[in-house]
């Protein structure tokens, strides 16, 4: 079982403009002191088709863990719009937060982020290069979607035994409408570095 | 009857493979299948059990569900306390649950379920050493043990006081073992096997006890689990899947010599879980009906993988009923509630069933009381004691002892309370007074940031609650490590094999009682440290000391092997001394330091250095030590005539032992107490304690004076006492704060010398077994710190593991296991008063008024608390004295009767007592 349990995960600032930072206040639970730093990651996918236009937005090292419950606020620039494609800057993708142990990922939360122009007109007629002073990031804060893997907590060997995978929500790919779900179904899976581990998003 | 199919009781579909109710009946834990992990899942029992509470959208049914268990959970048992639930399954792993009281309701992050968790419960371990699924787990009576099985074909045996220790692995079946079951009284436990066979395993060495295979020689397929039971009267274990005849069957076996000539026949396909009812009954009797006096009996109910339930009394040939198509799929798992008369049973096809009976259906359910008298019948004392429950009929007698009845309660009730406030308290209120909420709302301004050396960010999250697994700290006394800070009395050794685990106890010294505490309890320890430097770190020096010591005094030791004791002795010594010399020869510059380490981390008293320089000087080609002492930063020397063999100090004095056998005593501040005494032979070891001075020497005499009255405590004494027709040398030396010289035997007995009545007396003994049977864990309350620190537990040392082998409470009878734990008790009573330990004394005259209490010894504990008080009336023929050690003994007793009060059955020793302490508080 893993050692470190995430709790809750908040999402602060939401709505907010694309500029603002990414703010997540995380919760999380120990079981015992970990010698190590915990590592968390914010990944900003930047296109639904391909893996190389993922910004890690941010890592943070978070310790020292002592056993217990502990919280902390996950705070990260803004994508650089520069590595966007113009043809995905609105619409739905997804913003991940990670965090690893030891060098292995234990934990992977996803969430629908859903970028859009606040003003009708701009919505009805967006300028073909986006204007991301006028755009609006919405994270779908409600419905996380999270995977566990099971990691070795006692070594910092790579060997990974087999994955859980917890998709909590099998009634969400009809609850969340704005879910293009041709282009996401399969995209999170290559963002992660683990390709043993399978994170069914949809 | 009454069957009801609670249907929101459910894995949203997924099979429920086994189900528990918890003993005090208010909740059940289902294990099974989750969405992707293994899922358990804990209920409320109200809505079972009454229809207006499972419409009272106000009572919550599901209590906590943990998704922890990365796949498939096959069997969720309560502990018999009910404070823990464990949980087998496909991960291999077993986890332990323990409720957590602190935290409020709260979702698994993520869950599509966003109800909350009403009750909170947190795995307090996880149990690794299966390789493959976890099939079953049991708590033995009273959770001594947590059983487990796998499909890896073996059984693992926790200690469940004191996890993930494993107490045994059970290796011989060779098949998947699917089922297990405890022995009631606690002297067996039994699995099933796909292989076949039913074994019993003794809880005394964990052995086989028999392998039952001829019922199951016709087993085909497989069952996913074969649950097998044992008959609340210990007398009946009875089989998941057997055959006779090619019809399933389950299979009853005798107790008494594994006799296989009963089964339970009726059900189609392969019986998969049996379970027998907690409860015993005798007929219920009926009005008008002749009083035909009946035999108790038991029930039991079995589920199969046809789908259907029997339930079976085993005063009747046929089953009392049979429930036919009340599943789709196998059944998997049965639990009865404690009282007996309610049911539960789940199935492959994730539903659960509950079916309520009558007494007039069942019969009248012994009582307790009704339950241990049989089981006393037939095994004698029983182990499933219960006090309590014995003395809930008995009358209050008077007003003294109801008042001290309901304020225990009301303490009780408070305290609880308190705890509770307490872990709400932290929960609120986290940081200053600060809520949650007001530290969510600053939390990124004040949370702490630094750069780690390579740039990155690195953030220190806040703690807003602690984990509180407090439960599962190990047995007060394998917690207590005699930590070289920790020894009361200074000790050396002469034998050189002791350099492992004894010199633990060596150097330091501790306050012994609360006169020594205020002291500057200094002592010191000789110590032959081959060094160039002249000045050590304390640290250092200890630990170089055990390695250079262990080169330095191969074989010193005082060995009385048959002969004339002291030539013998002499040579030997000889032979030792010698080589140590040697080897400080061979050193250009040869130091002996002497360091003293801080008693006690708290204490504030500063640490005592004593360093000797042999050879300092040559004046006139004599050479003179060096003796020098240091203590609060003043510091003082002297000089010797002769080199310096050993030195020891207390706080009051210091005194130093030299080759050509003068021993010279100075006082803390260096000054001359006594012309330097001749011994009769070299010194062997010193010690000092108070103003008690202790020297053995190497003709193996044992003197012990006291510096302040100028007398001796013990003159000249031979150890030839103690040591004659044996083989064994000493291991141990060490004197008490009170004068009294102990003597530790590498065969691990101990002893020390009683100078009035100049006896020796045995104190401890490591071989003794009674020390290893007796059992007063029970009786050592938690407020009682430990003593670690008292001459006796120093010599006893880690030995008394306050009844190791005691735990296997069944392998030994009862009345012997309580016979020996008296016996024991007694002997460390006597020793601590012969040793002139009073805290230890306090200690253990506490824990066996205990024990006296728990067990009911009527006369020992009047002759106890008679001697305690002391005639009411002065006379002057009375010998009686009023302290005992520096202890008042009324005040003793006066501690002692909320003890007894304990006991209601002890009400009247109890009133009795209190009136005369009263009378006498009052003259």
């Amino acid at each position: 079982m893993a050692k470190v349990q995430v709790l809750n995960v908040a999402v602060l600032d939401n709505p907010s403009p694309f500029g603002n930072p990414f703010q997540f206040e995380i919760t999380f639970e120990c079981m015992e002191d970990l010698p190590e730093d915990l590592e968390w990651k914010i990944i900003y996918v930047g296109s639904a088709e391909s893996e190389e236009y993922d910004q890690t937005l941010d890592s943070v090292l978070v310790g020292p863990v002592p056993a217990g419950r502990h919280m902390f606020v996950f705070q990260a620039d803004a994508p650089n719009t520069g590595l966007i494609p113009e043809s995905d800057a609105v619409g739905v993708t997804v913003a991940l937060i990670t965090c690893t142990y030891n060098g292995q990922e234990f934990i992977r939360i996803g969430y629908y982020v859903n970028n859009e122009y606040t003003d009708p007109e701009l919505r009805e007629n967006p300028p073909i290069k986006p204007d991301y002073t006028q755009l609006q990031r919405n994270i779908l804060a409600s419905n996380p979607r999270v995977t566990r893997f099971h990691i070795n907590w006692d070594g910092c060997s790579d060997k990974m035994e087999d994955s859980e995978n917890v998709d909590p929500s099998p009634n969400s790919s009809s609850s969340s409408s704005m879910v293009p779900s041709s282009c996401l179904a399969g995209k999170a899976l290559p963002v992660g570095l683990l390709s043993g581990n399978s994170m069914d998003c949809l | 009857m009454k069957l009801l199919k609670p249907s929101w009781v459910s894995h949203n579909g997924k099979p429920i493979f086994s189900v528990d109710i918890h003993p005090d009946g208010t909740k059940f834990a289902t294990g099974g299948q989750g969405e992707d992990s293994g899922k358990v899942v804990i209920w409320n029992m109200a809505p079972v059990l009454r229809e207006e509470d499972e419409k009272n959208v106000n009572i919550p049914k599901m209590l906590c569900q943990m998704d922890n268990h990365l796949a498939c959970v096959n069997c969720v048992r309560w502990s018999n306390t009910g404070l823990y639930l464990a949980s087998g399954g496909d991960d291999k792993l077993v986890m332990v649950w323990k409720r957590a009281a602190f935290i409020g309701p709260s979702t698994v992050f993520g869950s599509s379920s966003k109800l909350a968790n009403v009750e909170q419960w947190r795995c307090v371990t996880i149990l690794r050493n299966h390789t493959g699924d976890v099939m079953d787990v049991a708590w033995s009576p009273h959770d001594v043990w947590l059983a487990s099985c796998s499909v890896d074909n073996t059984i693992v045996i926790w200690n469940a006081r004191k996890f993930p220790e494993i107490v045994a692995s059970l290796k011989g079946h060779t098949g998947l073992v699917k089922g297990l079951t405890w022995d009631p009284v606690g002297k067996y436990i039994a699995s099933q096997a796909d292989d076949h066979s039913l074994k019993v395993w003794r809880t005394m060495d964990w052995q086989q006890e028999t392998n039952i295979t001829k019922p199951f020689n016709e087993c085909g397929g497989t069952t996913h689990v074969l649950r097998l039971s044992w008959s609340p009267d210990g007398q009946y274990l009875v089989s998941a899947h057997a055959m006779n005849n090619s019809g399933p069957t389950a299979q009853i076996i005798e107790r008494d010599g594994w006799k296989t000539n009963m089964d339970f026949v009726g059900h189609r396909k392969a019986v998969t879980v049996v379970k027998f009812n907690p409860k015993i009954f005798k007929k219920k009797q009926r009005n008008g009906s002749s009083p035909k006096p009946s035999c108790p009996y038991c029930c039991c109910a079995v589920g199969s993988k046809d789908r259907s339930l029997s339930v079976w009394l085993t005063s009747l040939k046929r089953p009392l009923v049979v429930i036919h198509d009340l599943f789709d799929k196998s059944i998997m798992d049965i639990s009865w509630t404690l009282n007996g008369l309610g049911i539960l049973v789940c199935s492959m096809d994730g539903t659960v069933a509950y079916l309520n009976f009558s007494q007039d259906e069942l019969g009248d359910p012994l009582n307790e009381d009704e339950k241990n008298a049989i089981h006393q019948n037939i095994y004698g004392k029983s182990l499933a004691i219960t006090t309590e429950a014995q003395l809930s009929t008995t009358i209050i007698e008077n007003p003294e002892m109801l008042k001290y009845q309901q304020e225990r309660q009301r303490a009780e009730q408070a305290n609880h309370r308190m705890t509770h406030e307490a872990q709400a308290h932290k929960l609120t209120s986290v940081v200053n007074g600060e809520s949650l909420e007001d530290i969510r709302k600053n939390l990124l301004k004040k949370q702490v940031e630094t750069r780690t050396a390579d740039g990155r960010r690195r953030i220190t999250p806040l703690c807003i609650a602690q984990l509180d697994t407090g439960d599962f700290s190990p047995a007060l006394f394998n917690s207590v490590p005699i930590l070289p800070g920790s020894a009361s009395q200074l000790t050396s050794q002469l034998s050189s094999d002791s350099n492992t685990a004894t010199s633990n106890l060596d150097p330091l010294s501790t306050p012994l009682g609360s006169k020594a505490s205020s002291l500057n309890t200094t002592a010191m320890k000789s110590n032959l440290l081959l060094t160039t430097s002249t000045k050590m770190e304390p640290m250092k020096a200890l630990d170089s000391r055990f390695t250079e010591r262990s080169k330095v005094m191969p074989g010193v030791t005082i060995s009385m092997a048959g002969l004339t004791p002291k030539a013998l002795d002499v040579e030997k010594r000889k032979k030792g001394r010698p080589r140590k010399m040697d080897a400080k020869m061979m050193m250009p510059v040869s130091h002996q330091t002497f360091q003293q380490v801080r008693p006690v981390p708290v204490s504030t008293e500063p640490p005592v250095y004593l360093e000797v320089e042999n050879d300092v000087s040559a004046v006139s080609g004599a050479k003179l030590s060096q003796l020098r002492c240091s203590r609060e930063g003043r510091e003082w020397d002297t000089l010797l005539p002769s080199r310096v063999i050993t030195a020891a100090g207390s706080s009051d004095v210091v005194a130093v032992a030299c080759e050509d056998r003068m021993l010279s005593v100075f006082s803390a501040c260096g000054r001359r107490l006594l012309p330097a005494i001749l011994l009769p032979a070299p010194m062997s070891a010193l010690h000092c304690a108070g103003f008690y001075v202790m020297a053995l020497t190497a003709c193996a005499t044992l003197s012990v004076w006291d510096v302040q009255k100028q007398s001796a405590v013990v003159k000249n004494e031979s150890l030839q006492t103690i040591l004659s027709g044996t083989e064994c040398t000493v291991s141990q030396s060490l004197l008490t704060q009170q004068g009294v010289p102990v003597i530790g035997l590498s065969n691990g007995k101990s002893y020390c010398f009683n100078s009035s009545l100049e006896t020796w007396n045995l104190i401890a003994d490591k071989q003794d077994s009674l020390v290893q049977c007796a059992d007063f864990k029970n009786c050592i309350s938690s407020q009682d710190a430990p003593v670690s620190q008292g001459p006796l537990a120093l010599t006893q040392g880690h030995n008394l593991n306050a009844g190791r082998l005691a735990s296997r409470l069944s392998s030994t009878p009862h009345h012997l296991q309580h016979g020996m734990t008296l016996v024991f008790l007694e002997n460390q009573l006597a020793s601590a008063l012969t040793l002139r330990s009073s805290t230890e004394y306090h200690y253990w005259l506490l824990i066996y008024a205990r024990f006296l209490v728990t067990e009911g010894s009527d006369y020992r504990l009047r002759e106890l608390c008679k001697d305690l008080l002391g005639p009411v009336h002065k006379s002057a023929g009375s010998a009686w004295e009023p302290t005992t050690l520096g202890l008042r003994k009324r005040d003793l007793l006066r501690e002692l009767l909320p003890v007894i009060g304990q006991n209601l059955r002890f009400q009247r020793l109890f009133t009795e007592y209190q009136d005369q302490l009263e009378l006498l508080g009052n003259k």
